[in-house]
């Protein structure tokens, strides 16, 4: 509880307005706080954690509130910490393809600027406009431009990291190649929170492509069978596209009005190659595959379409269903089973669906919609789905309430004492996002 | 057979692991034999090991393990021993486990991209293994024609053509581990990527052998780029080449890689085993490989060509064919050996900068060369910065070789100094535990070593290494430099 001693306490460390106290009763995502902060430095995180962990509150950590559906088992936290003040630039280098930057960012503000200097930082997560780049990093959000680019653990080379007493801890550095001591950021990347605040976060940069485009081969009849054929020989062959990704019916038309299994491929090169990938594909088309070829501006278009359709709690407004989305990680081709399965759930439990699946990365997403008791069901059919092809699946978003008769994380790995010792040695009093991660880590 | 196969020892110990391994032709304790690992490619630092053991499999790996933290024994992993920063010494006289005849192929699954190989599977072996279909094993160390995936694993070791393709945990999708108690631990389950929990995988790659031993590894495999072309270019100024160099980079272009040679390297490769014809008088070579689709090359390649010109060359050409090229590359991979053409010793080091400091640290690595009298040879990654100075010595001479590893020691300080690190991809190791403080607190030192404690808590498994020893470490730079005057 945060009673009046510790709301002057607050006080002593910010200004009045970068304290907020939330009267909300209850937030259907959870992962809220009794008391908002807003730390405009890195000075001010670090002394609103020392504070907390030496007077055993607990802290939710926010950035741009677009994951509040992602783990959790705790409503409220007795802070809840935003780094949405927390932002900007701290320092880009374009001949060394290097920028640092303060991790409450929203991630278009950092591509926008980036932009300029003909960069980018090679993520593509979704909801880029809101989320910011501490969240992206924090819980690993990676894109169907995985499959050119590599994800969060290839992108990042240094960051700065509030430990709950307070301390700040550099791990890697502000050079592309770095093997000094461990690889500490790796331990930051993806652990939803429950290890420090991650403050500030340098990465390293790609150049924008010089020419894009956007080729999508839809199967009208939906023959599994066929599209692995394809996706292998694709695979097999030269040519590089940076994405690999089919899309369910359901997703195909939402995004491009196409009602069948469809594959996105995106090519990034020079022009020349561009234009000889688009014949290659053209060339081993199936007979019973439709093509259409998009321009660098459709490609454009069509992505950033496809990056907002997963559920948003930073968004104003409650959607109408109950919505579910689910990660599944599976050796590459099980996507294929894993997406086939998961539609037929859409008749048998009455739900949508829209699903996505990377088939040269592993990584799929299942999003679900409909009454609540339906899309728990097919959330937990999902998870056995994958679990039957040798994946896993976590919950990317469900509410709070669904949360709590679910497991997020799915069964706790063999090695689950590591993870705990991890924990214990970095945050022992479980200062920070408790109950956030795998096994209530 | 069956006596050839017996243990001549009276050591408990050895009699024990001898059983645990199968017998006398799976291990050495006779000192004559010891001596071969009592260091491994940084030959500054010598101990003798207790004893080597060769285990077959990952269960007698566990055994063993098990063994040695049960009875309080010392141990570490050991692939080829190529390592050049000394983390397979045995410093405290270690059980050294030699992963040596764990060297199979276990899997190759090319529609899922990857291979699971065993820790002493050669890194070339793996590329060669799978080419004739038209894929290949991405990172690539100099040393790959002997160094072991294990221990790439071990020291994230990164190659060449890590610019374009990053180092190896950009290519570590599953470990089998076992852990310093013995325990077998799978992390990154069939390479399927993301798995939950934090990331350990990441973490013990790079790790240096002090939080596990690797048994089994899935890496990620890659189709050949359909085209490949590479550019030599000479420059008379060490500046126009770094200038060429950014400009590359900053007009968009990713080269496979960017490999620069100073004078004094392009010296040393002349006079060995693979010379080519750099003129002798020129300040830089750069050698630019671009890969990728075959219709794109061309216009990149032109793109390096005009770009190298307004940076004041005095040549630049392409390949005329593969043999010319790998005619070039074979001279610059095997840069390091060859300076024992022009110098009796040399200690390679392994700093990285911002690639827009390179200039500025080239003239104050020549200043330390001044200062120390020692020759330096610069060969680098430049596309991502990472600069091998090459301190060239005479052992044979009193003092010089405490001499070479504060001349090493000062450019990586240098390094540091402009916001870049100690190492790149040679690790910590022995050599450069002291260094460590160029770039981390006394609180980040301890964030890391508290990291160790919960996979490894009583430092039976390669203590000593990657990190200072608080309070000691006055004393090990003593002994350190004692030694050297010796080696
Ligand atoms: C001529 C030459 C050129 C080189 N060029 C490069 C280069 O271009 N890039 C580069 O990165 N490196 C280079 N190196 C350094 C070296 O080859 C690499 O560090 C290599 O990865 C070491 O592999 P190894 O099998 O020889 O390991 P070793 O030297 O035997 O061991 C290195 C470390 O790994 C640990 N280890 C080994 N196997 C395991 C295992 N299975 N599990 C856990 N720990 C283990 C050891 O304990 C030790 O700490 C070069 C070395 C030489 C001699």
């Amino acid at each position: 509880m945060i009673g009046a001693e510790s709301m002057s306490a607050l006080k002593k460390l910010l200004n009045e307005e970068q304290i907020f106290r939330d009267e909300a009763v209850f937030n259907p995502y959870g992962n809220s706080g009794e008391v908002t902060v807003y730390p405009e430095t890195e000075e001010e995180i670090s002394a609103v954690l020392k504070y907390a962990n030496s007077n055993k509150l607990t802290i939710n950590i926010t950035g741009g509130g677009t994951k509040r559906g992602f783990g959790g088992l705790m409503e409220k936290s007795g802070i809840l910490l935003s780094l949405e003040r927390y932002k900007g630039i701290v320092e880009h280098t374009p001949g060394d393809m290097t920028v640092t930057v303060k991790a409450g960012t929203p991630f278009n503000d950092i591509q926008d600027y980036l932009a300029k200097y003909n960069q980018k930082i090679s993520l593509d997560p979704f909801w880029p406009q809101m989320a910011t780049i501490g969240g992206i990093i924090a819980a690993n959000e990676s894109g169907p431009k995985r499959l050119g680019y590599g994800s969060a653990r290839d992108a990042v080379i240094g960051l700065r990291t509030v430990y709950p007493d307070g301390k700040v801890i550099r791990s890697g550095g502000k050079v592309v190649k770095n093997v000094a001591g461990y690889d500490m950021n790796k331990l930051f990347i993806g652990s939803m929170g429950t290890l420090g605040v991650v403050s500030e976060i340098t990465l390293k940069l790609r150049p924008l492509p010089k020419c894009e485009s956007l080729v999508l081969v839809s199967f009208p009849q939906g023959k599994m069978e066929k599209i692995k054929v394809l996706a292998v020989n694709i695979l097999d062959s030269m040519i590089e596209p940076v994405t690999m990704e089919l899309l369910n019916p359901a997703l195909a038309n939402k995004l491009a009005g196409i009602n069948s299994y469809t594959l996105a491929l995106t090519f990034e090169d020079v022009e020349s190659s561009v234009r000889y990938q688009e014949e290659f594909i053209k060339n081993i088309l199936p007979a019973d595959a439709d093509l259409r070829i998009h321009s660098k501006e459709e490609s454009e278009s069509f992505w950033s379409e496809f990056y907002q359709h997963i559920p948003n709690t930073a968004a104003k407004e409650l959607p109408a269903e109950t919505e579910a989305s689910l990660k599944i990680g599976s050796v590459n081709m099980s996507i294929l089973n894993v997406m086939k399965e998961a539609e037929l759930l859409i008749d048998l439990l009455n739900v949508s669906i829209e699903s996505h699946g990377g088939l040269g990365h592993g990584l799929s997403q299942v999003t679900i919609r409909g009454a609540a008791e339906d899309v728990a069901d097919a959330a937990a059919k999902v998870r056995q789905i994958a679990e039957s092809t040798g994946g896993y699946a976590i919950v990317k978003h469900m509410t709070f309430e669904m949360r709590k008769e679910i497991s997020v994380w799915g069964e706790n790995p063999s090695y689950f004492f590591l993870l705990q010792g991890i924990k214990t040695k970095i945050d022992p009093l479980k200062t920070l996002n408790p109950k956030r991660f795998v096994g209530g880590i | 057979m069956k006596a050839k196969n017996q243990i001549k020892s009276t050591d408990k110990h050895i009699v024990n692991l001898a059983e645990i391994v199968g017998g006398a032709r799976s291990i050495l304790y006779l000192k004559e034999d010891l001596v071969a690992y009592d260091c491994d490619g940084f030959t500054i630092h010598k101990h003798l090991p207790k004893a080597v053991v060769f285990p077959k499999n990952t269960q007698e790996v566990a055994e063993v393990v098990q063994y040695c933290s049960e009875n309080n024994l010392p141990f570490l992993a050991r692939g080829a021993g190529t390592g050049l920063s000394g983390g397979a010494i045995p410093l405290n006289g270690e059980i050294i486990i030699s992963m040596v005849r764990m060297k199979k192929l276990i899997s190759v699954d090319l529609e899922n991209r990857r291979a699971v190989v065993e820790p002493g599977f050669v890194n070339l072996m793996l590329t060669n293994s799978i080419s004739d279909k038209g894929y290949y094993y991405a990172p690539d160390p100099s040393s790959q024609y002997c160094c072991t995936i294990g221990g790439n694993v071990a020291e994230n070791a990164g190659g060449a053509h890590c610019l374009k393709y990053g180092v190896t945990t950009n290519h570590i999708l599953g470990l089998e581990v076992v852990m310093p108690n013995g325990e077998i631990v799978e992390v990154g389950k069939d390479g399927i990527p993301d798995a939950p929990g934090y990331d350990l995988l990441g973490l013990i790659t790079g790790s240096e052998g002090t939080l596990g031993i690797v048994t089994k590894i899935t890496v990620r495999i890659l189709k050949n780029p359909e085209g490949k072309q590479t550019v030599l270019a000479y420059f008379d100024r060490v500046e126009d080449g770094s200038q060429a160099v950014s400009d590359i980079i900053s007009a968009g272009i990713v080269p496979a890689a960017l490999e620069m040679m100073d004078k004094t390297a392009i010296e040393g490769v002349e006079a060995a085993a693979f010379p080519v014809g750099h003129p002798k008088d020129i300040e830089a070579v750069l050698l630019i490989e671009v890969d990728g689709i075959a219709a794109g090359i061309d216009e990149q390649i032109n793109q390096i060509l005009e770009v190298c010109r307004k940076r004041n060359v005095r040549e630049v050409r392409a390949a005329k064919n593969e043999e010319e090229r790998a005619r070039w590359w074979a001279n610059r991979k095997t840069g390091f050996g060859a300076m024992g053409a022009i110098s009796p010793d040399y200690l390679v080091q392994d700093g990285v900068i911002p690639r827009s400091k390179l200039p500025e640290v080239l003239s104050k690595i020549n200043q330390i060369s001044e200062e120390f009298g020692l020759r330096i040879a610069n060969i680098f990654h430049a596309g991502d910065g990472n600069l091998h100075p090459l301190v060239l010595f005479d052992a044979r001479i009193p003092g010089e070789s405490k001499k070479a590893l504060e001349a090493g020691s000062q450019c990586l300080k240098v390094c540091a100094d402009v916001g870049g690190t100690i190492t790149g991809e040679h690790g910590v190791g022995i050599e450069k535990r002291e260094e460590m403080r160029f770039v981390f607190s006394e609180e980040e030192i301890a964030a890391q070593t508290d990291i160790r404690e919960v996979f490894n808590p009583y430092n039976f498994l390669n203590a000593g290494k990657l990190f200072p020893s608080p309070g000691r470490c006055v004393e090990i730079k003593k002994e350190l430099k004692a030694q050297a005057k010796i080696g």
